[in-house]
């Protein structure tokens, strides 16, 4: 039941978003920066991305000992605090953390990333460059990364690494 | 292996070649995709609707190297001769690109061949032409910050 208390928070959430999303436009309306990669198509436009934990977890107690990995391991002992959630530790890694399904695996651009190895893939991309941009692989050599980028240029695909291997330190 | 293939419907050749194919490209970045290299799919998107092997009426737009749009169309009572049954019609680089549209899409939604592409086939000869325009040269980035004073200093 929704009561009329809450009903102008959410009308506020929503203006909000609407705000949040005039905005972008606007930002991908200014003439763009001088850049040695091409100025590709602006992603479709989609619901604001929302990190709700944007750290990393850490295991608990891996700042303490060497022996202690980071990788996030669940406690499991008797007493163990993190465990039992106690005011001002560590938070534990749970499934409400998770992305929008809208957004999820979206880079901030609003593109997801897609692999690829050689002119050929980036011509999938074709009909989808609003919502994939091009990821070169780390094997392909800076001659071959020259062919992809031109073959990106031409179909307007964005290209996530494109400085990589190609541009030269002064 | 069928020799005669009047028994083997499209949906039976799709449910046997969609987990595995030729044309078929996986990737697991960005939460996992799928496309299709299929030159008779309009959308390079991996399923049955657009999948031009697995549907007995296909419709493909291609670029060539002369900038010619190509409209590729499979006949569809030639299953058995699959190099004989594809039709092409090749739109030269001058022909304006509203021709090759009504061109293209009367050739896809017409006498009931695949009225449900028309769209995605105009919207690629579209995408093509795009591609084939030429590019300007992007201006070379000017250095900013710490980089821009280290080059003020060199240049003085």
């Amino acid at each position: 039941m929704r009561t009329s208390v809450d009903r102008p928070l959410v009308r506020a959430s929503v203006k909000f978003s609407r705000d949040r999303l005039r905005s972008e436009s606007t930002t991908i309306q200014r003439p763009a920066r001088p850049c040695t990669t091409a100025k590709m198509v602006a992603a479709k436009k989609h619901v604001p991305i929302v990190k709700k934990h944007s750290k990393t977890f850490f295991r608990h107690q891996s700042d303490r000992f060497m022996r202690v990995g980071s990788s996030w391991r669940k406690p499991k002992g008797i007493d163990n605090c993190v465990r039992r959630r106690f005011r001002g530790v560590i938070r534990m890694p749970k499934i409400g953390y998770g992305s929008n399904k809208k957004t999820r695996h979206m880079m901030p651009s609003g593109h997801k990333a897609f692999l690829v190895h050689n002119p050929k893939d980036v011509e999938l991309l074709l009909m989808h460059n609003r919502t994939y941009a091009a990821e070169i692989a780390h094997a392909v050599s800076s001659r071959k990364r020259v062919e992809i980028l031109a073959k990106a240029k031409a179909l307007g695909v964005k290209v996530t690494n494109a400085k990589g291997r190609v541009t030269t330190e002064a | 292996m069928s020799v005669s293939r009047p028994n083997v419907s499209n949906d039976l050749i799709w449910q046997i070649t969609r987990n595995q194919n030729a044309y078929l490209v996986r990737r697991n970045t960005g939460g996992g995709s799928q496309f299709s290299r299929d030159p008779l799919n309009l959308v390079n998107k991996h399923s049955f609707k657009y999948s031009g092997f697995a549907n007995n009426k296909a419709v493909g737009v291609q670029s060539d190297e002369n900038g010619n749009v190509v409209l590729i169309t499979k006949k569809p009572n030639n299953t058995q001769q699959p190099a004989q049954s594809l039709v092409t019609v090749s739109y030269g680089p001058k022909t304006s690109t509203r021709k090759i549209y009504k061109g293209v899409a009367s050739k896809t939604a017409q006498h009931g061949y695949r009225a449900d592409v028309r769209e995605e086939a105009v919207s690629r000869v579209s995408a093509l032409r795009r591609a084939g325009l030429p590019k300007k040269e992007t201006p070379a980035s000017k250095p900013r910050g710490a980089k821009a004073r280290q080059a003020e200093e060199k240049s003085e």
